[in-house]
Parts: C-alpha cells; sequence; structure tokens
C-alpha cells in the first residue's frame, strides 16, 4: 500500500490539468462480427484520482467493457475487437501478460464466482503468489488488508461461508493487494441487502480518500453512488456514450434521452416516479388465501423459521424483508407447497396445503425464481408458454389464442420460435413471469424479481402485476430494494427465525430500531428529505 | 500422523502397492497387506472407526461380487484343481475359489489404501504440493482447485431447478420419454450456469494476475522431509516383507504362476 501513499504525495494535481490515466480511443467491440458490435466506436478518458460512474441499460455491454479495459477481453472470448486503449500513454497490448492486470485491478458483481480458493487468507495469498511477493511477508500484508476492510482476524475462515457483502469486501481486499492504479468496480453491490450496499459504499470511499485511487464505477442504480461519483458517463443501447459529464449536470441535461434508453434516473431527478399509483387499488383485503400456523423449519439441525403465524389475504401485494439468510425464500417455498414444514401447518384456501392435488395446486399458485433460467424446460418461446396448456389437455384453440395474448402482453411475439436462453436479461425475465399466467393464479410469489433488472424491465414488471392485482391475485415478493417495498401494501420483516414486523410501509420507515435489526434501510424518498445529512447518518 | 505427510509423497505411497498388489494372484499375500493397511490406518491416524467402516462398507458387496463373477467365469489359467461343485452347469474349482477370493481382497486392499490417502489429505494441500514437488503446471492445479469450489454449489443449483421444474409440473409427465427430455431440461440448465461460473472464476483468476506461468512464490511452502521417506519405506516395505515371507511359505503367485 506504501506505493499509493507515496504517489498520492507527489503527485498534486488540481481539477483544472486533468491527467488522464486510462483513454479510450474508437474502441469497438463484438463478440461475433464487426458488423454487429456490443459497443461502437467508444472514445473517452478516465482521469487520474477521479471516480468515473458508468451507466447504461443491461446488455449494454458494460461488463464486457470492463473486461476490455484490462486486455482481458477479446483473447478470453471469441470476440474482435478494433481501435486502442491506452493506460498512461501505453497502450495495454504492449504490456507484459499479467502485468496490466495488476495496474488495474477488478471487483465482480457474482460474489460467488470470483475466487478459487477456499479460505480468507489462501484466497488473498494467491494475489500475493501471483506477484510473487516472498512468502515471509505475506502474512503482515495479509493482516493489514483485513485490517483496511475491517475484517482483520476473518483469515482463517471459510469463504462460502461468509455473508455476501463480506465476501465482496474480500474480493475488494484481493484486488487491493495488486495495489492497482485503476480500480474498476463491476456492480459490485447488486446482490448485497441494502446494508451491506451502503456498507460496501462507504469502504470504496475511505479507500479512494485514503490511497487516491482512480476508481471506475459500473452500476445501473446510481442513487447510492450519487455522493461518491466526480463524473458520469452514460452508455446507450446503441452501444454510444451518450452523456458524459459532472453528476449534476449530466441528468439535468439529458433527462428526456436517458428515460427513453431505460437508464435509472437518481430519484431527485425523476419526477415520473409516482409511489402512490400502486396504492389505488382498494386496501381492505378480508378473504384468507393462506394461512400459516406455528411453522418451523428446520434444514441440517439448523432452525431457520420458528413458531411462525402468519395469514395473507386476497389481492394483497406483500414484501417480504430481511437481510441475507433470514430465511425469506425458506418461507416464500414453503408457502408454495415447495418445502414441507418441519413443524406447524400451511393451509392455502383454508385446506391443508399437502393435502391438495399436485396439479389443481400448481395451477393455483405461480412462484417466479430469482433466475428465470430455472424455470425454461423447452425449446422455443410458444413452447413454453404452451407448456402448462398441453399438460392440462387444453383444447388447440384456447392454447393458441392464450398463447397469442400473453406473447403480445409480453412483446415475446417476435420471439416465439427463439430459443428461452438466447433472450436477452429482461425478455428472459418476462417469459418467466409470462409462463406463469396461462391460468390466471390466486397467488403469485416472486423470489428477488427485480435484482439485476434495468429501470425499464422495473417498470414493465411492476405493470404486469398492477393488471394481475386488478384481477384479484395475491402477490409476494421476497426483495432488497427498499424502494419496491415501499410500493407494497403490506411488509413482513423476517429477523432471526421470526417476523420482526408486519404492517404497512409507511409505519416501518419510523421504526428505526427493526430497520437496524434487519439491516434494511429507508427508500430513496426519505432519505433525500434531509440534505446534507451523510446519508449512511439515514440508514439507522 | 499421517494427514502431516507430504500428500506427493502420500501418493506415491499409496498408489506403487497398488500396483503391486495387481499382479498377485494368491490369497495369502493380499490378505496380509490387508491386515498392515488397516494396522497402519488405525496407529498412524485419527480416522474415527465409524466414518472408515461407513465409505468402506460398500466396497465389501462389489468385492464379493467381484470374487462371485471370477469363480464362476475364470478362465483356464486360473481354473486349476479338483472340482468343489457344480452350479448351472458351471464347474467350481479350487483355482477359481483362490483366484476369487484374491481379487477380492486385492480390491479391499485398492479400497483401503485409498480411504488411508482420502480421509487423511486436504484437497488444498494435494493440489499445492503437486505444483510445488511435481512441478504440476499452475494453470492445471489451480484449475481443479476451483473447480471443486464448485461441487456445493451445483448441488444447490439441481435442488432449486427440481423446485422451478416442480412449479412448472414437469413430473406430471409421464413414461420414459418425459423422464429422458426431463434428463435433457436438467442437465442444459446446469451445464449453462457451469461454463458461465467457470468462465467468471477464470476471467478472475487473470485479473488478479494469474498468468499460469510455474514461477511464483507460495503462502503454503510444502517441503518433503525425513518422516514423509519414511512413510513412503513404511508402505512398500511393508509390500516387500509380505512378498518375501509369502514366497518362502509357498504361497506367493503371480500372474497364475506360482513360485
Amino acid at each position: 500500500m506504501d506505493m499509493h501513499l507515496e504517489r498520492s504525495c507527489k503527485n498534486n494535481v488540481n481539477k483544472g490539468q486533468r491527467k488522464p490515466v486510462l483513454a479510450v480511443k474508437d474502441f469497438s467491440f463484438s463478440y461475433e462480427n464487426l458488423n454487429k458490435p456490443l459497443f461502437h466506436q467508444l472514445s473517452f478518458e478516465l482521469y487520474e484520482r477521479e471516480t468515473t460512474l458508468l451507466m447504461g441499460p443491461s446488455g449494454s455491454g458494460k461488463s464486457s467493457l470492463a473486461l476490455c479495459l484490462n486486455g482481458l477481453y477479446p483473447e478470453a472470448v471469441e470476440g474482435t475487437s478494433s481501435g486502442s486503449i491506452f493506460f498512461r500513454g501505453k497502450n495495454i497490448r504492449d504490456f507484459h501478460k499479467g502485468e496490466i492486470n495488476q495496474k488495474i485491478g477488478i471487483v465482480f458483481q457474482d460474489p460467488d464466482s470470483q475466487f478459487c480458493m477456499l479460505t480468507v487468507e489462501d484466497e488473498l495469498a494467491f494475489t500475493l503468489e501471483n506477484r510473487k511477493i516472498p512468502n515471509a511477508e505475506m502474512p503482515k500484508r495479509i493482516s493489514a488488508v483485513l485490517q483496511q476492510i475491517g475484517m482483520d482476524g476473518f483469515q482463517k475462515r471459510k469463504i462460502h461461508e461468509l455473508s455476501g457483502g463480506q465476501k465482496q469486501k474480500i474480493a475488494l481486499a484481493s484486488v487491493l493487494l495488486l495495489e492497482p492504479e485503476l480500480l474498476i468496480l463491476d456492480e459490485p453491490t447488486a446482490n448485497l441487502d441494502p446494508v451491506s450496499r451502503l456498507e460496501f459504499i462507504r469502504l470504496i470511499r475511505s479507500m479512494q480518500r485514503q490511497f487516491r485511487i482512480t476508481v471506475f464505477i459500473i452500476e445501473h442504480q446510481i442513487n447510492d453512488w450519487f455522493e461518491i461519483a466526480d463524473r458520469v458517463l452514460v452508455m446507450g443501447s446503441n452501444g454510444r456514450i451518450i452523456a458524459d459529464g459532472e453528476v449534476n449536470t449530466v441528468f439535468s441535461e439529458n433527462k428526456n434521452r436517458l428515460r427513453e434508453e431505460g437508464v435509472f434516473l437518481p430519484q431527485q431527478f425523476d419526477d415520473c416516479l409516482n409511489h402512490q399509483n400502486s396504492k389505488s387499488i382498494p386496501t381492505s383485503f378480508d378473504k384468507v388465501i393462506i394461512s400459516i400456523e406455528n411453522l418451523s423449519f428446520k434444514r441440517n439441525e439448523q432452525m431457520i423459521l420458528k413458531n411462525m403465524n402468519l395469514e395473507i389475504r386476497h389481492g394483497e401485494f406483500v414484501a417480504i424483508a430481511g437481510e441475507n439468510g433470514a430465511g425469506k425464500s425458506t418461507l416464500l417455498q414453503l408457502m408454495a407447497g415447495l418445502l414441507k414444514p418441519t413443524n406447524g401447518e400451511i393451509y392455502f384456501q383454508d385446506v391443508f396445503l399437502h393435502h391438495w392435488n399436485e396439479k389443481e395446486l400448481r395451477k393455483r399458485i405461480g412462484f417466479v425464481f430469482q433466475n428465470p433460467e430455472h424455470q425454461f424446460i423447452t425449446d422455443t418461446v410458444y413452447d413454453e408458454i404452451t407448456f402448462g396448456m398441453k399438460l392440462n389437455e387444453e383444447s388447440e384453440e384456447k392454447i393458441k389464442s392464450t398463447a397469442n395474448q400473453l406473447m403480445q402482453q409480453f412483446h415475446l411475439i417476435k420471439h416465439r420460435h427463439s430459443n428461452p436462453f438466447s433472450l436477452s436479461g429482461g425478455e428472459k425475465r418476462r417469459l418467466s413471469v409470462a409462463t406463469m399466467l396461462d391460468e390466471t393464479p390466486d397467488i403469485l410469489f416472486f423470489d428477488e424479481p427485480t435484482s439485476g433488472q434495468d429501470a425499464q424491465t422495473m417498470e414493465e414488471l411492476m405493470n404486469i402485476i398492477e393488471k394481475l392485482r386488478e384481477n384479484g391475485t395475491s402477490i409476494v415478493f421476497v426483495t432488497h430494494d427498499m424502494d419496491i417495498v415501499d410500493q407494497v401494501d403490506r411488509v413482513i420483516v423476517l429477523h432471526q427465525q421470526k417476523i420482526i414486523y408486519d404492517g404497512i410501509p409507511d409505519n416501518l420507515w419510523g421504526r428505526k430500531e427493526i430497520l437496524k435489526k434487519a439491516r434494511l434501510c429507508l427508500p430513496y424518498r426519505m432519505k433525500s428529505h434531509d440534505e446534507g445529512v451523510p446519508v449512511y447518518d439515514l440508514v439507522y | 500422523m499421517i494427514s502431516s505427510i507430504n500428500p506427493s509423497i502420500k501418493a506415491i505411497a499409496v498408489l506403487i502397492p497398488g500396483i503391486m498388489l495387481g499382479f498377485t494372484f494368491d490369497v495369502f499375500t493380499p490378505l496380509l497387506y490387508f491386515i498392515f493397511i488397516l494396522i497402519v490406518t488405525f496407529t498412524m491416524s485419527d480416522i474415527p472407526i465409524s466414518k472408515w467402516l461407513k465409505f468402506f462398507s460398500p466396497f465389501l458387496i462389489v468385492a464379493a461380487s467381484f470374487a462371485w463373477m471370477t469363480i464362476l467365469y475364470a478362465n483356464q489359467t486360473f481354473s486349476y484343481g479338483k472340482v468343489l461343485f457344480t452350479i448351472w452347469g458351471l464347474e467350481i474349482t479350487e483355482g477359481s475359489v483362490i483366484t476369487g477370493c484374491s481379487l477380492a481382497l486385492r480390491s479391499l486392499c485398492f479400497v483401503s489404501l485409498s480411504l488411508l490417502f482420502a480421509l487423511t489429505t486436504d484437497s488444498t494441500k494435494f493440489m499445492l504440493s503437486l505444483m510445488q514437488q511435481c512441478k504440476v503446471p499452475p494453470k492445471i492445479t489451480y484449475g481443479i482447485l476451483a473447480g471443486y469450489r464448485f461441487l456445493p454449489s451445483f448441488r444447490e443449483e439441481m435442488e432449486i431447478l427440481k423446485q422451478a421444474h416442480r412449479i412448472r409440473g414437469v413430473h406430471r409427465t409421464k413414461g420414459i420419454k418425459g423422464k429422458l427430455q426431463q434428463l435433457k431440461r436438467y442437465s442444459i440448465p446446469l451445464l449453462a450456469s457451469g461454463i458461465r461460473k467457470a468462465e467468471r472464476v477464470a476471467i478472475a483468476m487473470e485479473s488478479k494476475g494469474f498468468t499460469g506461468e510455474r514461477e511464483r512464490t507460495h503462502f503454503h511452502q510444502l517441503t518433503v522431509q525425513k518422516k514423509d521417506w519414511m512413510f513412503l519405506a513404511l508402505l512398500i516395505g511393508g509390500l516387500a516383507v509380505i512378498y518375501i515371507t509369502s514366497y518362502y511359505l509357498g504361497y506367493l503367485n503371480i500372474f497364475g504362476k506360482q513360485f
């Protein structure tokens, strides 16, 4: 780490004469051929010690760009590129193998697939071994970097037993051990709970201040990063930079263009967002659809849920929140009859859940999984949508008309013969919902439907849910997104095997002790009321 | 303690007797060596007997069925001696029974040797040792280590897939054709996510400066010490002593040739 300090002492560049660390010139990249480039003739520069944020809709190639910047692409894939990238004036192709990767460090999105060793210390040592640091020096450096990220003492812990937030911190630590001059963060918080996300962002800010490191953040959700970014770049769906400027000006100047592109606007610029519209549906629910009595669930002798009582009513829109590992997904799977309770009973429409005929139950209960790919079972979009109806031996005519109507509604008509796996992220999500709607279900469960989705996909999803609710379908969401929680009728907060809050969201926002316990934060509209107060003080 | 023996040396110490035993066709030699391995296992390691039995017991059945098959279908070289009894028109000779039992005992030796290695060796250390002592390229060893990390996540993913398909009513499809299709439905998403994860890890490793070149420093420096050579000598020496004993007692039979 000494290198950074040294560098920051020598260099006292002020904002007037910005020094580019990385320069991208007319850079195009494509997976198959250059006629259909993922991004096209990109030119931009990243400046010393600045924090730049890159935004863009999902599928616009942001993550591929990150890998091009440190020279891993196009070699690692069958891709072609044109144009050049310069690091401190030297073309990255002229660096030795492995050299540029040490100067430009990347933290990736998925906490589960960026480690190759089992324990924290082995993983951190891996970086040092690559740098050929003598092994006598390793323990000292490992403990120093763990101290910096606030995780000293975790040396011997197994990585897969850590929480998502801790994993991302370890990923950051192993990159910091490279002593990089440029740090790239590729949606590093997409899979974290709200407080872990803010903690990670805070950590980045303090690292950036301490080492004066140049930071390049790739994100499609800007809200939480707003405070630490100096500059924003926006990539359009056409693969070009469509906006570039200081944080405060870029959104006000390009608002309409950005919204068309499906980019998340920071909420103080987004006057379109209307929190009240989903609450227009009458809020008197009296018929109970699912009731849970004294439910307990154990997995491998470990108690996940304990003595839980809960009722969900017809037409209700319910969100289940809580930190990672609190048992949210388990509760959802229990209610859908996918898992059997260890103790207690679940009633669905006044009948024991496990007394239901499986076929009948699946018609009435829909479930949308976090990863839409898991639900695909056929080779074309059309077959996928008609699969359930064919099983139920519906008439040919009914199958055709329902399928056409669903494909129309979910904008999948032109993909009717495509393989579900070849669709884009947003299309996959839409298809996975469409397959649940051949019969209007009485209740529809969603497990983290919004993680990794761009603004446009999310808006579409919320519109679909709106329509379903008009038909009386109950909706249950498991989500980390507090802005979504803000729009539901009722929120259930899980913490240590129990429900610690059950009520309307507006009352939850006042209960700081509950938010703190369950590692939740306030929705954005509440945070922005107090200008000038650091966002982190408002977490609790 | 066997767990502290250098993994590469341990692998060699287990492999050589395993191969050598393959040539002996009498009952006495593998039986003695099997007893020898049991003594080594339970005096020099802290493997609990119950755990060892849990892994070992299924192989008893496998070994017994090997023996039975050999007894029934021994070829001419081995079906010497007088006929003991006939079953289904097949003549069971003394020679074929001996060969069958020998095969069973040899397979039990392999199993117990393998358990001796597997239950006392840390997979990470084994890979590191292969890299440091046997000069296996880091590309291969780190590749295996990264793959090893994925095994538990595969099982989890399989569970989710089963649930997701249940929601879609897949298990309602009938017949063998339906079952085959179901297999295909599981394998494609599993494969897709497996490839994607492997790609991500490879990229993450490279982005941490991993190039695959052999020249690197090692956090866990694994060395070969005197006790490692002693362990190797013990397992191979034990075999030699048993061979000699068996020779003098007139039991030794190598490739059907009696000495």
